[in-house]
């Protein structure tokens, strides 16, 4: 597969299936280890890495891309592969492949289910922009007959919040779409805040759409619970020591960083840190943001 | 003080007869023989000093070692270590033992041509001292020994109020070899007991430093070691290392790194202990553990660690450190290469070792500033990260650094500055402390009367010779981990709450 091939793949997968950009790199690389005619695993580990490169370049936020990716080379080339031919080789990754990816598709269903718990009735959630994750945690709440509300924060630039907003009325959960800048007037009257991630950070902080940072910080100063909803694939060995300090691919998708002078361009994604954050819920468990870490040594050590 | 314990070495002297066969006349004559022996390699001392002092502290670590060997020539260095008792005679105490009536050996001319020698010393030293003492900043840390003769008159002006101890640190208080006298050392390698003169006099310093040491002492002990006759070169190798170590940590307390790297070598003594081997093969391969040892943990971590922090580290920035850590300085001399950035070095009282880093920033092309511990928060608003060393990580999170680290992570955090602490992961520790009085090590009390850089004398000096006020130099302090943003180590940037799981995982690496 070449770049442009890689490209169409990737941007196909998710137009057409409603899955996180980390999950249709997942798919994309896995089609390319099947069609790809290298010979050798120290290849085939390149061609991958370098396809990796070529979708974070995308206008797609490139924090959970890299960081699936990763997992995936990871999870796929720990299988013991010595002594066998490459045929077979390849055919291991590809199942080891399709196993990794099926379990990142069942982790969705094991966050909705512990997330749900948090929710009682009569609760009053904040929510920001639109995440996959919460969405599916209030609709399981929802069938288990829970009454609760929900706001929504418009979330500029991309006003995603009020796609989030449509498909909360669809699912018949009670909703209020709030400005951005109303995010200190309603939160004396909620009882917690329910975000989702694009990535994880190894201090156990996380990386997600502008604005999460400014809510973590309400929500610490008026002393309510912050929930993150987030997939394992999303953790990766990235420590940013501040806003400043992360990568400029997750930042600013690549047309805008053609252009020279960044410092006047809006960024796409905010840091928060570990000690905003109440609690992570993920696939692997209901996590304090120091366990991140401790996942992350287990993994990648 | 010197009367009880001139008791002490009495009572060993009497085990010792009989436990190397020899007798009294005999002991006697080898034990003055080697009387002469520490006088002789203190000439060297002031010689080499310049270089011993060489701020690297690899350089420390082999330049030590010429001036071991020149010891073990003055020893005459043993076949069979274990034969063979081994006196040290601390410089302080070296009149002590004159006075004590020691001469009632045999070969008394031989002594008093000692004695003249050494009261030759005396008063060609008080005058340096004299002409020293008037100058303003005559003794770095760089120039101990060449100056040494001053420090030393302090400490006979003082025994005794030093010796005082405050309450809430009574456990801290130990008996070293620096304030008992002179004690015989019995099956100690020679290299050892440099080494140990070494440590108590804070020649070789900094938790790297210290450990490096000590496993460049190790091989020269593997090497040397010859098997008792019927036994097991594992076992009794173990059991001289032991000794050895004992007498280590009556000069100074371990180092958590220094502990860590102790048991790292035993395990691996044991396991060979099961093999086959031919007792030269085994020392090969112990020498190579040890070798392992260094290049991996210590050399190739440092240069991960500071690859890593490298990467963080941004054009113009300012950058924040704390007295002296081996680690830090090769960090910053690293990033300078390619990164334009300022230091400020923040000094804190008792060993001054900002002032070693200072110069090596400095030799090294570094943009610094230098400031005490004072103005660490006029610093701060202009710090864009502060770099720590440590001593050891704790279970916990914690981090046990050089005394004042923690202050400096506090101003840092309440400034919002992100706190790094750089440590080899081979420095973390399986004990848990939450507050730096239960466990520490305590420095000389002296160091907080005087004021090294000062010209005149401190004026509690004068007072403490009647009502002697209390003082503590703690080395150590604690930091509680909300302080620090993050570790670095060798396999990343961690928070320091996962240090339990690296020591977790750590075994089943090796």
């Amino acid at each position: 597969m070449d770049e442009a091939e890689i490209r169409a793949t990737f941007s196909k997968i998710i137009k057409t299936e409603d899955v996180s950009p980390g999950i249709a790199a997942i798919k994309t690389l896995m089609q390319m280890v099947k069609v790809s005619d290298v010979t050798t695993l120290q290849e085939l580990r390149k061609t991958m890495t370098i396809a990796t490169d070529y979708m974070r370049d995308m206008d797609y936020p490139a924090a959970s891309i890299s960081s699936s990716s990763e997992l995936l080379l990871r999870f796929i080339s720990l299988a013991s592969l010595d002594g066998v031919a490459f045929s077979e080789c390849k055919r291991i990754m590809i199942d080891r492949g399709q196993m990794f990816l099926k379990k990142l598709l069942d982790g969705r269903g094991k966050i909705a289910k512990s997330a749900s718990k948090f929710i009682l009735d009569g609760s009053r959630i904040l929510t920001h922009s639109r995440s996959r994750g919460v969405l599916y945690a209030l609709k399981e709440a929802m069938g288990q007959d829970k009454k609760f509300e929900v706001f929504v924060t418009h979330s500029a630039p991309d006003n995603s919040g009020e796609l989030m907003k449509k498909e909360l009325d669809k699912a018949g959960i009670p909703s209020t779409l709030i400005l951005d800048s109303a995010i200190g007037y309603i939160m004396e009257t909620i009882d917690f805040v329910m975000v989702g991630a694009e990535g994880v950070a190894e201090s156990g902080g996380i990386v997600n759409k502008i604005g999460t940072f400014t809510i973590a910080m309400c929500a610490k100063e008026m002393k309510k619970p912050f929930y993150v909803m987030a997939e394992s694939f999303k953790f990766s060995r990235l420590f940013p020591l501040g806003q400043s300090d992360l990568p400029l691919d997750y930042k600013y998708t690549s047309s805008v960083r053609k252009n020279m002078i960044l410092d006047k361009e809006d960024p796409l994604v905010d840091y928060t840190p570990p000690n905003y954050i109440t609690l992570l819920i993920t696939d692997i468990g209901i996590l304090t943001p120091s366990g991140v870490s401790d996942e992350l040594i287990k993994l990648y050590i | 003080m010197m009367k009880e314990n001139s008791t002490a070495p009495k009572n060993e002297k009497k085990e010792k007869v009989g436990a190397d066969g020899l007798t009294k006349k005999e002991r006697r004559a080898l034990k003055v023989a080697e009387k002469g022996a520490p006088d002789t390699p203190n000439v060297k001392d002031v010689k080499k000093q310049p270089a011993v002092q060489k701020p690297s502290n690899i350089s420390d670590a082999s330049v030590s070692k010429k001036e071991r060997r020149a010891l073990k020539v003055n020893q005459k260095a043993p076949n069979n270590i274990s034969a063979k008792p081994t006196e040290v005679t601390k410089e302080e105490s070296k009149e002590a033992d004159v006075n004590e009536g020691k001469s009632k050996a045999l070969l008394r001319a031989e002594r008093r041509e000692i004695q003249e020698k050494q009261r030759l010393a005396k008063l060609a030293a008080k005058e340096n001292s004299l002409k020293k003492d008037a100058e303003p900043s005559g003794d770095t840390k760089n120039k101990i020994k060449p100056v040494s003769r001053s420090p030393r008159k302090y400490k006979k002006e003082l025994p005794k109020e030093s010796q005082k101890k405050v309450r809430l640190f009574n456990h801290l208080y130990c008996e070293t070899l620096n304030n008992r006298g002179t004690c015989i050392i019995n099956n100690v390698h020679p290299t050892f007991i440099a080494l140990g003169e070494q440590y108590s006099s804070k020649t070789i310093i900094g938790s790297n430093a210290r450990c490096l040491a000590l496993l460049a002492a190790l091989k020269d002990l593997i090497r040397d070691f010859v098997t008792p006759p019927k036994q097991e070169l594992c076992r009794s190798l173990e059991s001289s290392l032991n000794e050895s170590v004992k007498h280590l940590q009556k000069c100074r307390k371990f180092a958590v790194s220094m502990n860590n790297a102790i048991r790292h070598f035993k395990v691996h003594l044991t396991q060979l202990n099961s093999t086959d081997l031919s007792d030269a093969d085994k020392k090969c391969k112990l020498q190579d553990v040890v070798d392992v040892y260094v290049s991996n943990e210590i050399f190739t971590a440092a240069t991960s660690i500071s690859d890593q922090v490298k990467a963080k580290i941004s054009n113009n920035d300012v950058i924040v450190t704390y007295g002296c850590s081996s680690l830090i300085k090769k960090i910053l001399i690293d990033s300078h290469q390619d990164k334009k950035f300022k230091v400020v070095v923040i000094e804190g009282r008792g060993l001054l070792e900002g002032r070693e880093m200072l110069r090596q920033l400095v030799n090294a092309g570094i943009d610094c500033s230098y400031c005490l511990i004072n103005s660490a928060t006029f610093v701060m608003n202009k710090a864009n990260k502060v770099l720590l060393g440590a001593h050891s990580l704790l279970a916990n999170g914690s981090v046990m650094a050089r005394n004042g680290s923690a202050q400096i992570a506090l101003i840092a955090h309440s400034h919002n500055k992100p706190v790094l602490v750089c440590c080899e992961t081979y420095k973390f520790c399986e004990r848990v402390q939450v507050d730096s009085i239960v466990y520490n090590e305590l420095g000389d009390p002296n160091k907080i009367l005087n004021i090294d850089t000062a010209e005149e004398e401190s004026p509690l000096r004068s007072v403490s010779s009647k009502t002697p006020p209390e003082s503590v130099n703690l080395m150590y302090d604690v930091t509680p981990p909300d302080f620090v943003t993050a570790v670095v180590t060798e396999l990343g940037f961690l928070p320091c709450t996962s240090v339990p799981v690296v020591l977790r995982i750590k075994p089943v690496k090796e």
